[in-house]
């Protein structure tokens, strides 16, 4: 059988995936059939309307009956939505039971953006995937709802806090599509004093958008070697992590892990303190006064309420679960590379 | 036997206009019997309303049953089942006199009609005082719903040496308080100790006993008004559609607290 | 009909005040007779009145929803503003206008003089569901002012649980405006079931009123568990009960189960009563008597009924077992057979009729044209496969509108036009309401034709900004809205005009064979001279005399003429 590769049409995106053949069968079966029956009945009625038009000569007949034409327009219906339901439900289960073999790649949704977190512990925040294999995605948030959805895959799963969903998908060719969040999950478009941010610094459940990469298996196995963590070449030789791969990785984190959302690196003021200069700095907090030092940025990572910069808000997020040891040397790296 | 002049009451005919009508059959009712199907109906379809809500309340409460059964069974210990069975007892007899008092006024006993009335209100009082009785143990426990479980009077947490506020609400620089364990002897005399999930079970307790406590109070309410009527006279045996809605709504009152009972406070393992 | 004289307090108004006689705008006069009032259809039209202002309110959030998508990227305000506008039109929308607008504005003033009642069974719980909708419109508004909720009209939780502390007086203000809905049901029910005139037979009762009671079912049973849901989420942010919140253990999926178990019964109180109307304009524009008016009668019952087993079709990607959307599915498919049961026999009901191209009959045609549009997709999204890819883009929102404004606000334009005269004893000018139709007709489908397009191609909703390649649709669908705002505001302005300087309407303009029309245009305080005794049914064309079917335009030319102009 050939595999679902159709480009885009005027309704529907392109085809990308092993499901997405049967999906655009059934869409364009149901669309087929909106417009016969549509045709019908507005067809009837206007006909109707112009055919039993009030003039003078013309009256109405009264109302007969015809049992055996209702009874005929009530269950035949039913024999085509018997139909729709039988072939629904089974593509569902199709784009809903994965394959014994797929391959996993965590998702991580929060506000707003996605992280994906690949078998080899390397994380990203788009997605690539080879082409031609079962992919199952186990998505997770710590925050609110939110909801994977790739359009050219036909595939979505709502993102639940305090739960696991997940959802698999075979790419049928290489190329690429949109990701976005498909449910409400709110937005940022004020600083904390209560500016209108600009258009570039809003960010929300609009802007959580990621792209997904089909690839050669070959690419695949490149991609993951490229964003698979550059110290474990070092660390395995029993060396020290050199400070600028150090450096390089946390500001990779420092995007990643969506840092970038609330600090800047150029001392302006967004949600959080900017990360320019604070190195060593002492800064008054709602605990009294902190060095920022290691342990403090350790512990503003994982418990962020612990100690909150005086004139800021208390709303970070922890990472506690989301970041590795490794990770949060990284970050305190890059943090100590931002001199004035 | 009552004495003419009563049960003559609330049957005066008003005249105005061309004719005469009882003086309680209301003008856009064509007859008493017409009116009293409507009355009757227009009650009914309202306790109806009533169960489904609270029926929302007893789906949420199965589903986190079936969540957590663990502390649902711990739990439960926490709740006095002699001052629940007691008020079982007491609306069940209210719901008597109640029913009592409904026919009293349909054959025309005005004072007898108030005696039952008062009872009633009596043992609704009842019913009030032992649920204080209950609610006040429960705050100084610190048994209560989400993030005041394990903080007795609603106290908040101790952050570094000082009191940040209630649980309710901390002081602007405070963490956010979070619901603690809680060891305490039960009513059976044993310790149990809570994990803090256990604010679940809390919770569900005080929004239905609550939410019943409150249709209680409604309930109080209505009584007093039918009974004030009472008193003024305005019943008789052809009219007594308040007392009997009255009455209706007080059963339900009571249907709900049946119900209440056994699910929070029988149901789970002896121990 | 013949008329025949009751002799126990018949002829009586509710009010036991003013002349049972005379008009019911003119029985009575001042400020406390109206805020005071228990006739039925002086509270209607403040129901009408208030609806209508919550529909303009509603509205201009929907055009600055549409401003701000004309361009990309910022085009009038910033993120968490959009955020607040989009949630803002659908609370107000849902909750203000739509919910009460069919049953509490023209049920009101309909359903007693439609079953010959000379008001509905409790008149005082009447006006006591109008000050509580008062009070509802109040808390959402001040809610509105005093920060505004920015969770979208479903509140889902956890955001509806970390966002701004105006979500507890918002779900408040809901939690007392579906009081006054479950009040408006329970008067309605009781109404049909004790108050017919005789004659009126279940089988004999307008299909209006059958539209009514079916959604009075739905009120009076689903509300109470939005009810519960709403008090359940206040409990929760305020204490933390831990039942939605995943943070204390709860579940976000548990809330989206509870609020739509409410949620979409709902929409059936919306459409069902859209539906009603339509069967009324069908009818008597037709000259002929609805075809297979038992199945119409019993599809509104039947949808009421199965309302209630397919709200998890609105969660079918949101983490709920397979085997729970399944059933879903399957029974979506279900409740897809009424709707169209009633399509088939209002199209049957035109064939070898007399049909009237009046303004309200154009509303009535565009009824089925739009409703259909809305009911086919709704096959798209109830089809398990498909709706993984459909559901939260915009070709849910456009599949809603159309059923929700092509479907029951067409209906109430229609309504509206057809009942003016009865309603204020004035016409309407005929040209300006078929201008009017004309331009909500056609922005209505520019608005959201591009929006079907968009969803399938893979646009989300609630979205503030969006890809390059959704551009020009989004163009197109602002421009409609400014074409279907037109085309309200010329309708409108008809309606309003039309007491100022409308023609004196006869009792009968349209020529209807309803039992409305035989009261007084418009109608006595007590509705009826005397009780009425009905021998035939609302549509029988056929039995109705010429007396009862005669317009009555003659006498109001001759009397104009013979009588001084004021």
């Amino acid at each position: 059988m050939t595999e679902p590769n159709a480009p885009a049409t005027f309704q529907l995106p392109e085809q990308m995936s092993t499901v997405a053949g049967d999906v655009d069968w059934l869409y364009y079966f149901i669309y087929w059939l909106s417009v016969v029956l549509f045709v019908g009945i507005i067809g009837a009625m206007l006909y109707f309307a112009w055919k039993y038009r009030e003039r003078p000569g013309h009256k109405a007949e009264p109302t007969g009956h015809n049992l055996p034409l209702e009874i005929g327009w009530t269950v035949a219906p039913i024999f085509v939505l018997v139909f729709l339901f039988h072939k629904g439900f089974q593509g569902y289960m199709d784009m809903t039971v994965p394959p014994a073999n797929a391959m996993e790649i965590k998702v991580n949704a929060k506000q707003w953006g996605w992280e994906f977190v690949y078998p080899n512990g390397g994380s990203d925040n788009e997605l690539h995937v080879p082409v031609h294999k079962a992919v199952k995605l186990v998505i997770s948030s710590t925050d609110v709802l939110h909801s994977f959805f790739v359009p050219a895959l036909r595939v979505k799963r709502d993102v639940v806090p305090g739960m696991y969903t997940s959802q698999w998908f075979e790419a049928t060719h290489v190329g690429q599509d949109d990701i976005v969040c498909a449910e409400y999950c709110g937005g940022r478009s004020k600083d904390s004093s209560g500016n209108e941010l600009p258009f570039a610094q809003m960010t929300g459940h609009w802007s959580m958008h990621s792209m997904l990469h089909v690839e050669t298996p070959e690419d695949f196995t490149k991609y993951l070697v490229g964003i698979g963590d550059p110290c474990a070449s070092y660390t395995v030789k029993g060396q020290t992590c050199p400070a600028s791969v150090l450096v390089a990785q946390g500001r990779k984190i420092y995007e990643k892990k969506a840092c970038i959302g609330c600090h800047t690196t150029d001392g302006s003021r967004l949600v959080g303190p900017s990360w320019k200069g604070i190195w060593s700095k002492t800064e008054s907090t709602d605990h009294g006064s902190v060095t920022v030092d290691e342990a403090y940025v350790r512990e503003s990572i994982l418990t962020p309420q612990a100690k909150i910069v005086t004139g800021f808000p208390p709303t970070m997020p922890s990472f506690s679960g989301q970041i590795s040891d490794q990770e949060i040397d990284e970050v305190i790296a890059y943090i100590k590379s931002l001199k004035d | 036997m009552a004495n003419v002049s009563e049960s003559m009451a609330g049957t005066e005919r008003v005249g105005h206009d061309a004719h005469a009508h009882p003086e309680f059959l209301q003008h856009h009712f064509d007859t008493p019997t017409q009116q009293f199907n409507a009355s009757k109906l227009g009650m009914w379809v309202f306790i109806a309303t009533e169960i489904l809500m609270f029926g929302g309340l007893f789906c949420a409460y199965a589903i986190e049953r079936g969540l957590e059964p663990q502390i649902f069974d711990d739990a439960h210990h926490f709740l006095n089942k002699i001052m629940g069975a007691s008020n079982t007892v007491v609306l069940l007899f209210s719901s008597l006199t109640a029913a009592l008092a409904v026919r009293s006024a349909q054959v025309g006993k005005r004072n007898l009609t108030s005696f039952y009335l008062v009872v009633t209100l009596l043992c609704a009082c009842a019913f009030l005082v032992i649920k204080y009785f209950e609610y006040s143990h429960k705050f100084h426990l610190g048994l209560l719903p989400g993030h005041c479980f394990g903080h007795p009077g609603l106290s908040a947490a101790i952050q570094d040496g000082q009191e940040v506020g209630t649980c309710l609400h901390v002081n602007a620089e405070a963490a956010p308080v979070t619901p603690e364990w809680v060891k305490a002897v039960d009513e059976s005399g044993h310790v149990r100790l809570l994990p803090p999930r256990a604010n679940m079970f809390f919770g569900l307790y005080f929004v239905m006993t609550g939410l019943h406590g409150l249709h209680v109070l409604i309930g109080m309410s209505i009584l007093t008004w039918v009974l004030v009527k009472n008193i003024r006279g305005k019943f008789s045996p052809a009219y007594f559609t308040p007392v009997d809605l009255g009455a209706l709504y007080w059963h339900l009152v009571d249907l709900v607290w049946i119900y209440l009972f056994p699910l929070l406070y029988l149901v789970g393992k002896p121990e | 009909m013949a008329a025949v004289e009751f002799p126990v307090a018949g002829g009586h108004a509710a009010d036991g005040h003013g002349d049972p006689d005379a008009n019911y705008l003119q029985a009575t006069h001042g400020f406390r007779s109206w805020a005071l009032t228990v006739d039925h259809k002086r509270i209607g039209l403040m129901y009408l009145t208030m609806v209508s202002i919550a529909f303009l309110v509603g509205g201009i959030f929907a055009l600055l929803v549409r401003l701000e998508l004309f361009t990309r990227g910022k085009t009038i305000v910033d993120g968490e503003t959009y955020n607040r506008f989009f949630t803002l039109h659908g609370a107000v929308m849902v909750f203000l206008f739509i919910i009460p607008s069919v049953p509490a504005a023209l049920g009101n003033f309909f359903l007693p003089i439609m079953i010959g009642a000379r008001d509905v069974a409790f008149p005082r719980i009447n006006l006591l569901s109008f000050y509580i909708y008062l009070c509802g419109v109040c808390i959402l508004l001040s809610s509105i002012i005093m920060g505004a909720v920015d969770t979208g009209w479903t509140f889902y939780t956890p955001y509806s649980l970390q966002t701004s502390n105006s979500v507890i007086s918002m779900t408040l203000g809901v939690f007392v405006l579906g009081f006054s809905s479950i009040l408006t049901g329970l008067n309605f029910l009781v109404t049909v079931h004790t108050m017919r005139a005789p004659g009126i037979t279940w089988t004999r009762m307008p299909l209006f009123v059958w539209g009514m009671y079916a959604t009075s079912l739905i009120q009076v049973l689903a509300t109470p568990v939005l009810a519960i849901t709403l008090l359940l989420l206040a409990g929760e942010r305020f204490f933390g009960i831990g039942i939605f919140d995943p943070k204390l253990g709860g579940d976000p999926v548990l809330f989206q189960h509870f609020f739509w178990f409410y949620s979409h019964p709902a929409v059936y109180i919306m459409i069902v009563p859209g539906m009603a109307i339509n069967s009324e304009l069908i009818a008597t524009f037709s000259r002929r008597a609805i075809f297979g008016y038992f199945a119409v009668a019993m599809s509104s019952i039947g949808l009421a009924i199965l309302g209630f087993l397919v709200w998890g079709h609105h969660l079918f990607v949101a983490g709920m077992s397979e085997f729970a959307t399944m059933m879903f599915s399957a029974l979506t498919f279900l409740v897809a057979i009424p709707s169209g049961v009633k399509v088939f026999n209002w199209t049957a009901t035109m064939y070898k009729g007399s049909i009237v191209w009046a303004s309200p009959m154009l509303y009535a045609m565009a009824f089925i044209f739009l409703f259909s549009i809305g009911g086919l997709t709704g096959l798209f999204l109830g089809t398990l496969s498909v709706d993984v890819h459909l559901t939260d883009t915009y070709f849910v929102v456009a599949h809603f509108h159309y059923v929700m404004m092509g479907g029951t606000v067409i209906a109430f334009l229609g309504g509206l036009l057809y009942w003016w005269p009865k309603m204020t004893g004035r016409m309407h000018d005929e040209k300006k309401a078929k201008i009017g139709f004309w331009f909500v007709f056609v922005g209505f489908n520019t608005v959201f034709i591009p929006q079907f397009i968009m969803g399938s191609r893979g646009m989300p909703r609630r979205y503030y900004d969006y890809l390059p390649q959704f551009e020009p649709f989004h163009k197109a669908s602002t421009i409609g809205s400014w074409i279907l705002a037109t085309g309200l505001f010329i309708t409108a302005f008809t309606l309003l005009e039309a007491l100022w300087k409308g023609r004196k309407a006869p009792r009968n303009p349209w020529g209807s064979a309803g039992y409305e029309w035989m009261t007084d245009t418009p109608p006595c305080l007590a509705n009826f001279h005397s009780t009425p005794v009905i021998t035939r049914g609302p549509y029988d064309y056929h039995l109705a005399t010429p007396e009862e079917l005669s317009t009555g335009w003659d006498e109001v030319e001759a009397g104009a003429h013979t009588k001084k102009k004021d």
